[in-house]
């Protein structure tokens, strides 16, 4: 066979040409995934009809069995000890504890929406095999300094709510890149793309923070044991 | 049954309902495509997403939450009114004088509860199952914008009752937009009508809580499914779908087109 | 041994069981929730104005004295055989009436319809007479008038 030519030619109509960016992340796969595909109707809708039927009971349940509160009829004179913001706002009310009301109550929510609303725009490392194989020191290294960071000032401010959960992960990230720790326990965190981590992070932090802010303060945003004090 | 036949074959019914009763594919997919109301579902979907482990459910049941809430909310609106001090002396009505009201005042405060909860979870759901990935990112953007209506409807929901509990909530949350560097003090100004959590600001929130967040969750719903049906359904997670299809690919049962015969038979699963 | 006739639908099948139990308890449960709505639109107490009204004591009347409510929409009328009280809102559409001691009737000043001081329709587009009210002294000895009963034509009252 005779070897191929290769024709430079920049006219695309006499030399049409075809190019594929595959890119690492995207890699060329069938689309068709062989789905088996059943109608809406009965399917779907009867399993949605199910699901409102199971939600409507559980939540007549619920409400037959424990009433909403109503306390005393609102005075701008009297402030409650102590006054607490509805539950999923807490998280935020014990960051307050820690840190001014601009950075507590602005800018690390905005930080948090953001950064939410931005997952899908990052590739953070989605593909794991980069990290902890060489060259993994920069990576690591980069990471560890951003930690530290993140924890002096977490100790500066002593927010250990957030400080435990920041060196959890960051120890869980660490460990297989150590030697001492066992091949299979390396394998599965290995598995865990870093966008995972960040995210777990994010999750254990905001449930820890609302948590600490719904059942362990009391009056004065002191710290009190709800099994002693009750709740608040 | 007779009964049937006698209420579906005559001209008033062919007039409303213009697919059959009788079970073929056809009527199931003229159910679904001719209907106002059910013509955002797809005609087909794939079976995989069906199964709990592929949503979990929770983007359905977020909706549902939302669509009882508005249901025992307009409940509420017939007895409540906007004004200090009468919106207390409503709440204590409901609670004591009015039939049923202590169980739609509980239905509704525990929808909205589990409703913040809920759409948490979904979001949770769809990223640790990567169905954010492309064409689905801005989806995923509009689920945000769902999850701040979603907390902010609930916090307007909250001053309502008029209570100690709804009057110091509120004035935390307020006095922290006020903390928002050049614009805080306006839009607190703004939002309370004023400079104190009063008449006006009471009635500033029953309009975002009833009708100004409620059209806008609406709205951001309907472009959140429109745009799942348009990226090819529900995406479900990455790593079934890799699983599924290393397995799929080496059923021997399968055409070339990825489906049993017995499905373009139109018999559903086997 | 010849096999006994069935019919298709004879048999009760486990699938046409579960179909008529589950579209009965839906129908239950949508009829429970039906009723929940129709308790709850109904109110169980009003905060509107009382309908039973005192006004002065029965001698303060002299026969032959038209008085004339606006505030409660009344009128007490005391003639040779007793009193009466009657409603001084128009049976045509709602307005109220005025007293016009000249020709003795009472005039409505939206449409021209005239009553006689027993109610009665003298002139205009009334259907019906003016109604007729309960009267009753109460413990402090004042008259009572309660708007919300309606007695019979020429119910008149010794008090």
């Amino acid at each position: 066979m005779k070897p191929c030519i290769l024709v430079e030619d920049s006219d695309a109509k006499a030399v049409p040409k075809r190019i594929a960016l595959i890119r690492r992340e995207a890699p060329a796969r069938l689309l068709d995934h062989g789905d088996e595909f059943v109608p809406s109707a009965p399917h779907l809708l009867m399993q949605e009809i199910i699901v409102l039927q199971a939600c409507i009971v559980l939540l007549a349940i619920v409400s037959l069995l424990f009433d909403a509160p109503l306390e005393g009829i609102a005075d701008p004179y009297h402030t409650p000890n102590p006054a607490k913001a509805p539950w999923y706002f807490l998280g935020l009310q014990e960051l307050l504890h820690y840190f001014p009301p601009v950075v507590a109550g602005v800018l690390l929510p905005f930080l948090a929406v953001v950064g939410v609303a931005v997952v899908p725009y990052f590739r953070m490392n989605v593909e794991v095999s980069g990290f902890y194989e060489a060259p993994w020191k920069r990576p690591l290294a980069l990471l560890t300094i951003l930690t530290a960071g993140i924890s002096a000032l977490l100790v500066v401010y002593h927010v250990w709510p957030v400080l435990i959960p920041t060196v959890v992960v960051y120890v869980l990230v660490v460990l297989p890149a150590l030697a001492f720790c066992p091949a299979g326990l390396s394998r599965r965190l290995s598995a865990i793309p870093m966008s995972d981590w960040i995210m777990s992070w994010f999750v254990a932090v905001v449930t820890i923070l609302t948590t600490i802010g719904v059942f362990f303060r009391g009056p004065g945003w002191s710290w009190i044991w709800p099994w002693k004090d009750g709740i608040y | 049954m007779d009964l049937m036949r006698m209420v579906t074959v005559n001209r008033v019914w062919r007039s409303i309902v213009r697919h059959g009763v009788i079970a073929t594919n056809r009527n199931r997919a003229m159910l679904v495509m001719e209907n106002v109301f059910l013509h955002l579902h797809s005609v087909k979907v794939r079976r995989r997403n069906l199964e709990l482990s592929s949503t979990y459910y929770l983007g359905g049941i977020s909706l549902i939450l939302f669509l009882l809430l508005t249901l025992t909310g307009l409940y509420l609106m017939l007895y409540y009114h906007p004004s200090v001090p009468q919106a207390y002396d409503d709440m204590k009505e409901l609670q004591f004088a009015v039939s049923n009201g202590v169980f739609l005042r509980n239905m509704h405060r525990w929808a909205a509860h589990a409703m913040v909860f809920v759409v948490f979870l979904h979001m949770l759901r769809v990223f640790y199952h990567r169905a954010y990935r492309p064409p689905r990112e801005f989806n995923w953007v509009v689920g945000v914008i769902l999850l701040l209506l979603t907390l902010l409807l609930s916090y307007t929901g909250y001053l309502l009752p008029w209570d100690q509990l709804a009057f110091w909530g509120v004035s935390v949350g307020t006095n922290m937009v006020q903390a928002m560097p050049g614009v805080g003090p306006r839009l607190r100004f703004l939002l309370l009508g004023g400079n104190i959590v009063g008449d006006n600001a009471l009635i500033r929130f029953y309009v975002l809580h009833c009708v100004l967040l409620p059209l806008g969750l609406t709205a951001g719903v309907a472009v959140h499914l429109w745009r799942v049906r348009k990226d090819g359904g529900v995406a479900g997670s990455v790593h079934r779908q890799a699983f599924q299809a290393a397995r799929r690919a080496a059923d021997p049962r399968r055409g070339r087109n990825g489906r049993r015969a017995s499905e373009d038979r139109g018999e559903g699963a086997p | 041994m010849p096999e006994p006739e069935t019919k298709p639908d004879a048999r009760l099948t486990r699938r046409r069981f579960c179909q008529t139990a589950g579209v009965t308890a839906c129908a239950l449960a949508a009829g429970g929730a039906g009723m929940l709505s129709v308790e709850f639109l109904h109110p169980r107490v009003l905060f509107e104005p009382p309908t039973r009204v005192s006004l002065g004591p029965p001698d303060g009347v002299g026969v032959g004295t038209v008085i004339a409510s606006e505030s409660h929409r009344l009128f007490v009328i005391r003639l040779k055989d007793g009193f009466r009280a009657m409603s001084s809102v128009c049976t045509h559409l709602g307005c109220i009436t005025r007293y016009q001691p000249d020709d003795g009737a009472i005039a409505c000043p939206c449409h021209g319809s005239r009553f006689s001081l027993d109610g009665e329709v003298l002139v205009g587009p009334a259907p019906r007479p003016l109604h007729w009210l309960e009267m009753a002294v109460s413990d402090k000895g004042l008259i009572t008038v309660d708007t919300a009963v309606e007695v019979s034509q020429g119910m008149v009252y010794k008090l």
